[in-house]
């Protein structure tokens, strides 16, 4: 599928930007500037594919693959779905290069889209969600769960990009560390239930960050 | 095999469809690696491609798309096991066919990017493509099918040119906005694979043949090379991954595309010998439409052509001569400063940068592939690549991603037989000096025949008359007054009679005069109604570049004003009024409201009555600690802090020139060796902690994203540094950080500071770090108290 809009959650990149107040007049200008050449600029791309579930000791398992979801966070977190999609969103490489221009014209606009861009994929993963739960309207949704959050493993990720043919068709690639490039890259899996479920909080637990987040530090959350 | 014989004797070529579709009908489950088969069930392999042979294919794919070393590293299988095994099927179907028919090597993506947006390296792709293309000598043709970078698509190109004589199509994958995923437009990649001599090119996969029109469409308009389609049937359904395109409509469409000009079809993702066979049908009886074109003048980057059917400008100020601060910028490997060069004078209007870094004394070759990769990394306008040695720009060539004009050859047969076949070889266009052993000829008809002597040695070697920009040479007014009329006569003559492009470096005419500026205009435009087409010039001079676009406008080519009006109608002083008026500023005052052109300018003026170290260190370093506390207090948060540290380094930009000028050298504080440790892609982090520690005066070694452990331990050892940054995002690269300290520790005495998002200080300790840098101010404190400041 392709998202051709999307609208950046400019108070999400702000907070990214490490703000614990409203930027001033003159800095929310240059924000909402960016911001705006990001929506213009990137070119979104989308892969995802349903497959469905069997449960194996620790470990999920796609049906009709070799693929294997390890770690009990991964199954925890299906624990009540029958299938789930596998999903591969990114904002282009265009986003890469105007990190690098924009951080040779000052940095601190270089740092200002960097934050910019990672709101705008999780605009489009939004975008993506919103498109599920119409596309797949009698079943019930976790919320996205992506290799590297708890004991899900981050090396799932080459395996998704190979699953989805990301790279043919999204132009996703993974690095030998597991990395994605373009850099403002996510992969993602997304339970599928005919029954409620009980979503919860995506909450600390799970981030690599809650023991260095400035967040928690002060008390507050990030919003996810 | 002779593609052109089976060209001319056939209307269309008919290709395979898809493989992965048929493979995974016979059951092959997603995330096995589909090459393996060609050893497992040969038979398998042998029995598809019959059944594209029977159903009409003159030329099948082998099993080979993604065979290349980095796929297949976990499989314990060779690329030479692999693709033998493929090639050999391949010959053996070929023997059962009822008809000549044609085995390919197909070759896709690595499935790595090239750096600047990936991490691998252009030469280790080359290398990959290379053992695959060796490997499968025994096919009859190379398939270079599904690039998205067309760096990535060069490379192989190069890897099949230089290590077989076998021909070769190139087929990249299109979006619905007539890009690739990387950005790659359809004029550039049309202009560089045709330059590099792709025997076809085309268009495969990612879309249906409804939605691929406009982008054939678009293809056949820029290239008189075969035209190549294989698309996929339609799009896939993500719960069934059935494609939506049934096979007689997927004929139909393409039948649409003959008009068009097409001469090769096949299918791509999702087809399969219906495909073919409802194709091969259709296609009964019709004749191919393909027509010669006129090809425009041209050069490009990967996704940015500039067709040269008006004046363009080249900006000429990526170039050491005469330019202290430009000579210590090589000199330092500051590729950030010759990046601002080329930013600065796009901004300021021009098309085409002109990229020389030659300096006694330095590595020239390793500096023009730097300043390169580094140029491309940040910006689409298409370079000029100059040098005066074959070595540097037969390299140069290579790694870039688009056609670059080469500046330059002349008349001397050295210079000809040295530049024009790499020219040639590259598909490239050059700039023509009109000069040979004898010097610059003194008549008009001198400087023509020399024009002409390179246009046939050009011709001889098939190079384009529209790639060849002859420079008939400025000369110095003041020296020779008669010689600028003849220059301009010159050009109008070479222009009309060789049908070439022209070009001149401008500036070059005042040398010696008052009022510089007046007289280069009024050359430039004088040039400008004779034909010029590309001036090399400074186009940061307003007046300058505010010429060409009012040549462009008188000249009816800049239709309706619309260019010079949006460059030149703005009401843009209003707009941007602050608050306070320069004069009334302080420094501090500009620094902590990111004013960084205020800045600068208030520093100048300081510098008139003012030390430079006395601004250091009575202003811009007090307003640094001043916004690092503030920041540390929670008063100001990040972004103001790295706004302030871009103002000052904007100021210290002043400085720094300021001082060389009066030939004083700067102070260093340190050298401090930094890096995004091995593995890890994210380097903003590291980016802005070394703007903070420049700001305080340490000399920062960059040795970028993804270091191998050894670089940073050579550039320690190398810069005897005391100090080493190292940066990591993920917790899986954390394991990059610690293989680099470990190694760090057996070879070189020095402290250790880590920082990034996943980094604790528990866990800094664990691995052997001295400090943990919690943030960038904090990384500057760390500098400071191991250098004892």
């Amino acid at each position: 599928m392709s998202v051709n809009r999307f609208m950046i959650n400019i108070d999400e990149a702000v907070r990214y930007m490490g703000y614990r107040e409203p930027p001033d007049e003159a800095q929310m200008k240059t924000i909402t500037a960016l911001a705006a050449l990001l929506e213009h600029e990137l070119k979104p791309a989308v892969v995802y594919r349903v497959f469905p579930i069997g449960f194996i000791e620790g470990a999920v398992e796609l049906k009709g693959t070799k693929l294997r979801f390890i770690g009990n966070s991964i199954r925890e977190h299906l624990a009540c779905c029958d299938s789930v999609v596998v999903m591969c969103v990114t904002v282009s490489s265009r986003a890469d290069e105007l990190i690098r221009l924009k951080e040779r014209e000052d940095i601190a606009l270089g740092f200002m889209t960097d934050c910019l861009a990672s709101a705008a994929v999780e605009a489009v993963c939004s975008e993506v969600e919103t498109e599920l739960a119409n596309k797949f309207s009698t079943k019930f949704f976790t919320w996205r769960f992506s290799p590297g959050y708890g004991d899900f493993p981050l090396e799932t990720q080459p395996h998704i990009i190979e699953l989805l043919n990301a790279g043919k068709r999204a132009g996703v690639t993974c690095t030998p560390s597991s990395m994605l490039i373009p850099s403002k890259s996510v992969t993602a899996v997304i339970g599928l239930s005919d029954l409620p479920i009980d979503k919860g909080r995506r909450g600390c637990v799970v981030c690599n960050l809650s023991k260095t987040c400035d967040f928690r530090k002060r008390g507050v959350r990030c919003g996810t | 095999m002779e593609l052109k014989k089976l060209l001319s004797q056939k209307e269309f070529l008919f290709l395979d469809g898809g493989m992965g579709t048929m493979l995974q009908s016979a059951g092959l489950e997603a995330g096995e690696i589909p090459e393996l088969l060609n050893l497992d069930r040969p038979e398998l392999i042998e029995d598809i491609h019959l059944k594209y042979i029977n159903a009409g294919s003159d030329i099948f794919y082998c099993n080979t798309f993604g065979a290349n070393r980095y796929k297949l590293a976990k499989s314990g299988k060779t690329v030479a096991e692999i693709i033998g095994a493929a090639v050999e099927i391949g010959n053996r179907a070929k023997k059962k066919a009822d008809r000549e028919v044609f085995c390919a090597l197909d070759i896709g993506p690595i499935g790595q990017m090239i750096e600047p947006n990936g991490t691998m390296l252009f030469d280790e792709a080359y290398d990959i493509f290379r053992e695959m293309i060796v490997a499968g000598k025994d096919a009859d043709i190379i398939v270079l099918e599904t690039m998205t970078d067309l760096l990535e698509a060069k490379a192989a190109l190069l890897a099949a040119k230089e290590n077989s004589d076998l021909p070769v199509i190139v087929t990249m994958t299109f979006e619905e906005n007539m890009r690739t995923f990387t950005g790659c437009c359809i004029e550039s990649m049309a202009m560089t694979l045709g330059g590099l001599g792709a025997d076809a090119i085309g268009i495969n996969c990612s879309l249906g043949p409804r939605e691929l029109f406009p982008s054939v469409e678009k293809l056949c308009g820029c290239t008189n090379l075969p035209v190549v389609i294989k698309p996929n049937a339609g799009l896939p359904d993500p719960v069934t991954n059935e494609y939506n395109v049934m096979p007689e409509e997927f004929a139909e469409l393409l039948v649409k595309m003959i008009p068009l000009g097409i001469k090769i079809v096949g299918g791509c993702c999702g087809t399969n010998p219906d495909y073919i066979a409802a194709t091969v049908k259709a296609f009964e009886g019709r004749k191919c439409e393909a027509v010669t074109k006129t090809l425009p003048s041209a050069v490009c980057s990967a996704s940015n052509a500039v067709i040269i059917d008006c004046p363009r400008i080249i900006g000429e100020r990526i170039n050491p001569t005469g330019k202290k601060r430009f000579k210590q910028a090589l000199q330092e490997h500051d590729l950030d400063y010759i990046c601002n060069q080329a930013i600065e004078q796009i901004d300021a209007g021009a098309e085409i940068l002109d990229v020389n870094v030659g300096l006694p004394g330095i590595d020239e070759r390793e500096m023009m592939l730097s300043a390169i990769r580094a140029v491309q990394g940040i910006c689409d306008t298409p370079l000029q690549i100059d040098s005066s040695i074959p070595e540097v720009l037969d390299s140069a060539l290579r790694i870039y991603s688009g056609k670059p004009i080469v500046n330059s050859v002349n008349g001397e047969e050295k210079s000809l037989s040295a530049i024009l076949p790499l020219v040639a070889k590259y598909g490239a266009a050059v700039v023509g000096l009109c000069l040979d052993e004898d010097g610059i000829p003194k008549t008009i008809e001198g400087r023509v025949a020399i024009a002409e002597k390179i246009c046939k040695r050009a011709d001889a070697l098939g190079i384009p008359r529209s790639d060849i920009c002859i420079d008939c040479l400025t000369l110095t007014c003041s020296a020779e007054q008669e010689a600028a009329m003849q220059t301009i006569e010159a050009l109008r003559i070479c222009k009309e009679k060789l049908g070439v492009r022209t070009v001149l470096g401008v500036s070059n005419i005042s040398f010696g005069l008052p009022q510089r500026e007046i007289v280069n205009r009024t050359f430039l435009t004088m040039a400008l109604t004779k034909g010029l087409d590309l001036p090399i010039m400074n186009p940061n001079i307003a007046s300058m570049t505010s010429a060409v676009r009012a040549y462009r406008l008188l000249a009816n080519i800049d239709k309706n004003a619309k260019e010079f009006v949006e460059n030149y109608g703005g009401d843009t002083a209003a707009s941007s009024q602050p608050a306070v008026k320069q004069e009334d500023m302080t420094l501090g005052y500009a620094m902590s409201h990111g004013l960084k052109n205020d800045a600068a300018q208030i520093t100048a003026k300081l510098l008139e009555t003012t030390e430079a170290m006395e601004i250091v260190n009575n202003i811009l370093i007090p307003e640094l600690d001043k916004t690092g506390a503030e920041f540390e207090k929670g008063k100001i948060f990040l972004p103001q802090l790295i706004m302030t540290a871009g103002v000052a380094q904007s100021c210290f930009e002043v400085i720094k020139q300021s001082m060389l000028k009066s030939g004083g050298a700067g102070v260093s504080k340190g050298k401090i060796v930094l890096c995004t440790v091995k593995g890890d892609v994210h380097d903003i982090g590291k980016n802005i902690v070394k703007v903070m520690l420049e700001n305080y005066g340490f000399t920062v070694i960059d040795l970028g994203k993804d270091v191998d452990p050894q670089l940073v331990v050579d550039a320690a050892i190398e810069h005897d540094v005391k100090l080493v940054g190292l940066s990591a995002l993920m917790t899986t690269t954390l394991k990059g950080m610690e293989d680099t300290i470990k190694l760090l520790r057996q070879h070189h005495e020095c402290k250790i500071m880590v920082g990034g998002a996943v980094l604790t200080p528990d866990y800094a300790a664990q691995i052997g770090a001295d400090y943990y840098a919690k943030d960038a101010k904090q990384s500057c404190d760390i500098a400071k108290e191991v250098y004892g400041d």
